[in-house]
C-alpha cells in the first residue's frame, strides 16, 4: 500500500524531474531543432563540442524535420520548444509569414562576414547549400543526361519518385514540368508525363524511404541531393550524381532564432559557430558531406562545381510563389498517382 | 469493507467508498485533459474554413465529403484493416491452437516468438520488410534461384506486400488476447465433446471457437485499429500510391499546415475505425450470448 509519505516522496521526485531540463538550461545551453539523420549526427559530433569548447554552451538538439519545426512552433504560440530553427526555403517562408522568427542582429554573428552576400538577411543566415540532381546506379543503368531521359527506357522502369512533401521533391518535379513545357507555377505537364509512365515506374515512395529503396535495389534512378549520394557512396552503394542538362538545382539551408526564444544570446553563439570555418570544414568531411558556405572553406572534390560562385548559375526557385500552390499540388499528386 | 467481510453482511447495492473514487480522480482528470480536451479542440478546429483558423464554417467538411476521392481513401483504409484482420485470424488461430496443445516448455518458446515483434521498433520492423520484399530481397532472390520466376516480382509497394507485413507486425495483438482466453478454457470440455461423439472439427467449431470468441473479438479490434492507423508501415512498405487516411492527415497537418482539413480527416478516421470496432464488438457480444444463452 502507498503511505502518504511515499506518495509525497514520489510526487516530489516527479516534480523535481520536471525541473531538470530548465536547470540544465540555466547553466548555459541552447536548444536547437535539427533535421534527423545525418544533420543530427553531424551537429552532435562537430557543432556541440565546438560550441562547448569556445563558449561553454551546451547544445541540446531536437531532431525535427523542417515542417515539424514550423508545426511545433506554431502550436506552441509564442513559447517555442527550441531557440533555433534549421529550415529549407519553403518552410522558411511559411515561418516568416507566421511570425515565428526574431529578426537577427548581424553584428552579433562575427562569421557572417565570411558568408557570400545572398546568404545573410534580416531573418537568419544560410549555413549549408544543397544541390539537387539525378542519382543513378552505374552498374544497372547508363548515366541519364537530364530530366527528360527519366521518362524513357532504360531509366523509366528503374525510376523511383517522391511527391511534393519535401523541398528536393518539389523542386525536382518543377524542373521535370519545365522540360515538358511547364513552369515554376505550372507542374501539370510533369503529372501528365508521370501518369503516362506510371505502370512502368519502379517506386513511388516517401522521401525518407528513398535512400533505403535505392540501397535495396528497388529503384536505380532517383532525384536527390549530393549529400545523400555521398552518404550512400560512403556505405558502399553503387551511386553516382548527375547534373541535369538543364542545370542542377540549388537551395539554402538556413538557421533562424525563434521568436520568444529562451536563450537568445546563446542562440547567436550557436549561429556564429555553425557559420565558422572550423565547423564548416569539419562538416564537409565524410560521413557528413555537407556543402560548405564559408568562403574560407574549399569545396570537396566530389561536388559538381568547383566554387560557390559557380552555383549562381544553378537553378533556384521562388518559394513565395511555390508555397501557396503546394497544397493543391500535393492533393493532385495523390489523386493522379493513387492506385 | 473489512467489517462487511468479517460479519458476512451482504448489501444489495454496495456503494463505492469515497477513497476509491478519489484515487481514480487524478487519472480521470489526466485523461480528460490529455485526451478529451484535445479531442474537443480537434472537433472545434475542423469547423474553420481557412488554414489560419480564423473563419468558422463547414467549408473543410464540405470539401472532404464532397470529393469522391475521400470515399475511396476511407474505403481503402477500412479494407486494409479488414484484410489484415482476416490474415491474422487465418494464421493466428491455428497458431493459438498449437499453443494450447503444446507442452509448457514449448509454450514459453512460442510466447517469446509471438511477443518478439513487439520488442522491436516499428521502424526496424518496417525496414526489415523492405529487405524481405524488395526487388533484390529475400523472397525474390529465393524464387529466382529456384527458377520459379524469371523476373523479380513486385511485392513492395503493393497492397499484398503491405498486408503480408502488417500481418506479421500486428500478429501479437491478435494472439495475446486469443491465447489468454483460450488458456482458460476447461480441457474437460474438449474431452466431453469427443466422448459425446463429436469429431475434432465439430469440437473446434461448436466448442472451442465459440468459447474463444471474446479473445478473438478483442484481437480483431486491436489488429483493426492498429493496422488502419499504421502510418509508417503504410507509407514505407505500401509507398505513396496506396493512399490511406493517416497519410492524408500527415500531409495536411505537417506539410501543408491545413490543420482544419487535417482535423476533418482525423475525425473521419476516428469515426470510421470506431464504427467498425463497434460492429465487431457487437458481433462479439452476440456470439457471447449464443455461447452462454
Amino acid at each position: 500500500m502507498f503511505s502518504r509519505r511515499r506518495l509525497l516522496a514520489g510526487a516530489t521526485a516527479l516534480g523535481g524531474a520536471a525541473f531538470l531540463p530548465s536547470i540544465a538550461h540555466a547553466k548555459g545551453s541552447v536548444a536547437a531543432a535539427i533535421y534527423p539523420g545525418t544533420w543530427e549526427e553531424a551537429f552532435r559530433a562537430i557543432v556541440a563540442p565546438a560550441l562547448k569548447k569556445k563558449d561553454s554552451v551546451d547544445l541540446e538538439l531536437q531532431p525535427l524535420f523542417a515542417v515539424d519545426q514550423v508545426a511545433k512552433a506554431k502550436a506552441a504560440r509564442g513559447a517555442p520548444p527550441f531557440d533555433a530553427f534549421v529550415l529549407d526555403p519553403g518552410p522558411r517562408i511559411t515561418a516568416i509569414q507566421d511570425g515565428l522568427f526574431d529578426k537577427i542582429d548581424i553584428k552579433k554573428i562575427g562569421n557572417a562576414s565570411k558568408l557570400p552576400a545572398g546568404l545573410v538577411d534580416e531573418w537568419g543566415i544560410g549555413v549549408n547549400a544543397q544541390v539537387v540532381g539525378i542519382a543513378y546506379n552505374p552498374k544497372k543503368v547508363p548515366a541519364p543526361k537530364g530530366w527528360k531521359d527519366l521518362f524513357t527506357d532504360p531509366w523509366v522502369s528503374r525510376l523511383g519518385i517522391t511527391g511534393f512533401q519535401t523541398t528536393f521533391g518539389t523542386v525536382s518535379l518543377i524542373e521535370i514540368a519545365k522540360v515538358f513545357g511547364g513552369s515554376e507555377t505550372n507542374i501539370e505537364p510533369a503529372l501528365v508525363e508521370l501518369k503516362k509512365v506510371l505502370p512502368k515506374i519502379a517506386a513511388v515512395g516517401q522521401p525518407a524511404a528513398m535512400p533505403g529503396l535505392f540501397q535495396q535495389g528497388q529503384c536505380d534512378v532517383i532525384y536527390t541531393n549530393t549529400q545523400t549520394v555521398a552518404t550512400l557512396k560512403g556505405r558502399g552503394v553503387d551511386i553516382e550524381f548527375v547534373k541535369p542538362d538543364t542545370g542542377a538545382i540549388t537551395f539554402l539551408t538556413t538557421l533562424h532564432i525563434a521568436k520568444g526564444a529562451a536563450e537568445v544570446a546563446n542562440a547567436y553563439k550557436y549561429l556564429d559557430i555553425v557559420a565558422g570555418k572550423e565547423v564548416q570544414e569539419a562538416l564537409t568531411k565524410p560521413p557528413y558531406n555537407f556543402i560548405p558556405v564559408n568562403k574560407d572553406v574549399p569545396l570537396p572534390d566530389y561536388l559538381p562545381m568547383k566554387s560557390l560562385d559557380e552555383m549562381s548559375s544553378y537553378v533556384r526557385h521562388d518559394w513565395a510563389k511555390i508555397n501557396p500552390l503546394r497544397a493543391g499540388w500535393i492533393e493532385k499528386f495523390n489523386k493522379e498517382m493513387a492506385k | 469493507m473489512t467489517s462487511e467481510r468479517t460479519t458476512g453482511v451482504a448489501r444489495p447495492r454496495r456503494r463505492l467508498p469515497l477513497a476509491e473514487w478519489q484515487l481514480a480522480l487524478p487519472l480521470a482528470l489526466a485523461f480528460a485533459s490529455i485526451f478529451l480536451a484535445p479531442l474537443l479542440m480537434l472537433v472545434g478546429v475542423s469547423f474553420f474554413n481557412d488554414d489560419k483558423i480564423t473563419q468558422p464554417g463547414f467549408g473543410q467538411w464540405a470539401k472532404f465529403l464532397g470529393d469522391p476521392f475521400s470515399y475511396k481513401v476511407i474505403a481503402d483504409t477500412m479494407l486494409l484493416g479488414l484484410k489484415t484482420v482476416c490474415a491474422t485470424i487465418v494464421i493466428g488461430y491455428p497458431l493459438a491452437l498449437i499453443y494450447l496443445d503444446a507442452s509448457p516448455r514449448l509454450q514459453k518458446v512460442l510466447i517469446f516468438i509471438i511477443v518478439m515483434p513487439l520488442l522491436l521498433s516499428v521502424v526496424v520492423r518496417t525496414f526489415a520488410w523492405i529487405v524481405v520484399l524488395g526487388r533484390e530481397g529475400v523472397v525474390n532472390t529465393l524464387l529466382l534461384q529456384l527458377g520459379i520466376i524469371s523476373e523479380p516480382l513486385r511485392l513492395l509497394q503493393t497492397e499484398l506486400g503491405l498486408v503480408i507485413s502488417l500481418t506479421q507486425i500486428e500478429m501479437p495483438l491478435m494472439l495475446l488476447p486469443l491465447i489468454s482466453v483460450m488458456s482458460r478454457l476447461d480441457p474437460n470440455l474438449r474431452d466431453a465433446s469427443a466422448a459425446l461423439g463429436a469429431s475434432r472439427w465439430r469440437t473446434l467449431f461448436k466448442v472451442i471457437v465459440p468459447l474463444s470468441m471474446p479473445g478473438l473479438v478483442a484481437g480483431c479490434l486491436l489488429v483493426f485499429a492498429s493496422s488502419t492507423t499504421a502510418f509508417i508501415s503504410q507509407t514505407v512498405i505500401g509507398g505513396v500510391r496506396l493512399i490511406y487516411l493517416p497519410l492524408l492527415i500527415w500531409q495536411q497537418s505537417l506539410v501543408v499546415f491545413n490543420w482544419p482539413f487535417a482535423a476533418v480527416v482525423s475525425l473521419t478516421l476516428l469515426v470510421s475505425v470506431l464504427t467498425v470496432v463497434s460492429a465487431l464488438s457487437y458481433l462479439g457480444r452476440r456470439s457471447g450470448g449464443y455461447v452462454h444463452g
